[in-house]
């Protein structure tokens, strides 16, 4: 495999104020030998190769598509974060990396099917008749309504629905 | 600054529309101590594992969109959730810090009629218990102390982790928890895998990972010989509680640790009983305190 560093993938994750601390990486490796699904799976997933691909543009480094666990297997635990020596905000560059595999369709399903539930009813998990009689039960207020419409409208600014591909019901 | 007035709770989708009987146990012991809230039609927090992953400028623009609906009525938010917690908290700060992302996000949420200012802030209820209550009131409000319950921490990752957003508590071994399990009386017991996560976000994107951490927790929690497992988040409720089955099968190890949730511990102290409480809705039954008085 040849490296051909990605000027464009680099700027992508340079352009948010990031570089001042990335460039500080001095691939110790205390994020990898901290991190719990590292250990979980004899480094299968590893911290600092992401970082080390972001760092140098490596795109094919961090988001290649054979295996997208090396990105997602993150549960952003955040305890890298708090434990590299140069205070490199690990999980703000994983953000982004996995922000790009979800616009290349490389995402998990579970990530793209919340996204999408959240788009069609403004929350993760929408209410549910058999949990409303639970609740009165329980003497709780029925959960409060939100403004689907108004979130629908946000989320087509920030073009949620392209990036994932969504069809809205009119257009299907 | 106090903020002791009536605050806007903010139970999350997942205690509101999935695990009910904790938000009402939330609000019975609430109720006893004089916490004042009211209800509120917020969307998704949204989820800052799930959601920022996906879309980190989605997140943003929806985590604003929520603060503005507490800033329009003049009143903070007290989330019953570590997850919720953390997506508030972050999405507060960093518009509050960078004008440019807060321009960005405003220019969408004007065309919606609302403005993000900055003027509220997002409490962890274990946060707004220990400052605005206090571990003394707490106490008189124990009836039924206890004493011999030995309860293991899981304070979970989002509720102190990045520290340099979330600023309370410590990131790697937090106190207040276990000073509010202490209030009523309960053991708490130390064990080695206090600070490691749960796994749930693992198991996002691989079923078996998430279990391989939670084994290491579980296995640390069985060998200090505690009881019953204190959490404040209900993703971690739900893969402690949910998962243990699983991890009986897929490693043929018995997993038998009842999970509480810090409001369910403080309402029994209070006098509430299995039944009040639901308690029969775990997974994992806590029996043991079905005779309790
Ligand atoms: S801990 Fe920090 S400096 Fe060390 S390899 Fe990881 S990101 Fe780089
Ligand atoms: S945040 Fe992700 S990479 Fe960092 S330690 Fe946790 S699981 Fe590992």
């Amino acid at each position: 495999m040849t490296f051909v560093p990605n000027v464009e993938f680099k700027k992508k994750l340079l352009d948010v104020h990031l570089e001042d601390k990335i460039k500080y990486c001095y691939q110790c490796d205390r994020c990898t030998s901290v991190c719990p699904v590292a250990e979980a799976t004899n480094n299968r997933y590893n911290p600092r190769t992401i970082i080390m691909g972001a760092m140098l543009g490596l795109p094919q480094l961090v988001l290649g598509a054979e295996d997208n666990f090396k990105i997602w297997g993150c549960q952003v635990c955040d305890t890298c974060d708090e434990k590299c020596p140069n205070d490199i905000e690990l999980t703000e560059i994983f953000n982004l990396v996995k922000n790009i595999s979800v616009q290349q369709g490389t995402a998990p399903e579970y990530y793209t099917m919340q996204a999408k539930t959240i788009l069609e009813n403004g929350k993760a998990i929408p209410s549910q008749s058999a949990i409303e009689r639970r609740r009165k039960k329980y003497g709780l207020p029925p959960v409060p309504k939100c403004n689907v419409d108004e979130i629908q409208n946000i989320l087509k600014q920030t073009e949620l629905d392209k990036k994932l591909k969504y069809k809205w019901v009119e257009e299907q | 600054m106090a903020d002791s007035q009536e605050k806007l709770l903010f139970p999350g989708c997942m205690i509101g529309n999935r695990i009910p009987f904790i938000e009402a146990s939330a609000r019975k012991v609430f109720d006893k101590l004089g916490v004042k809230v009211l209800d509120a039609p917020f969307g998704c927090c949204p989820d800052p594992v799930g959601f920022q992953s996906t879309d980190k400028e989605s997140w943003l623009a929806l985590g604003a969109r929520n603060l503005c609906i507490a800033e329009e009525q003049g009143k903070s938010i007290v989330s019953l959730c570590n997850g919720c917690t953390q997506t508030l908290t972050a999405v507060n700060q960093k518009l509050k810090h960078d004008a440019h992302k807060k321009s960005k996000v405003n220019s969408m949420l004007n065309s919606v009629g609302k403005e993000f200012k900055g003027t509220i802030d997002v409490y962890h209820f274990v946060r707004l218990l220990k400052e605005e209550v206090g571990i003394n009131k707490i106490k008189e409000t124990v009836t039924n102390p206890l004493k011999g319950l030995k309860i293991a921490c899981h304070t979970g990752c989002h509720y102190s982790r990045p520290s340099e957003i979330m600023q309370y508590d410590d990131p790697f071994e937090p106190k207040v928890l276990r000073e509010l399990v202490a209030a009523t009386g309960a053991e708490v017991i130390d064990y080695e895998e206090e600070a490691l996560c749960c796994g749930v976000g693992a198991g996002n994107a691989e079923e078996d990972v998430g279990l391989l951490v939670l084994k290491r927790k579980m296995d640390s929690i069985v060998k200090s010989g505690a009881d019953y497992i204190a959490v404040i988040c209900p993703s971690c409720f739900q893969q402690m509680d949910g998962n243990q089955r699983n991890l009986q099968k897929k490693f043929e190890q018995e997993y038998d640790i009842p999970i509480l949730y810090l409001t369910e511990i403080l309402a029994l102290a209070m006098g509430y009983t299995y039944d009040d409480l639901n308690l029969r809705r775990h997974r994992v039954k806590p029996k043991a305190l079905q005779n309790k008085e």
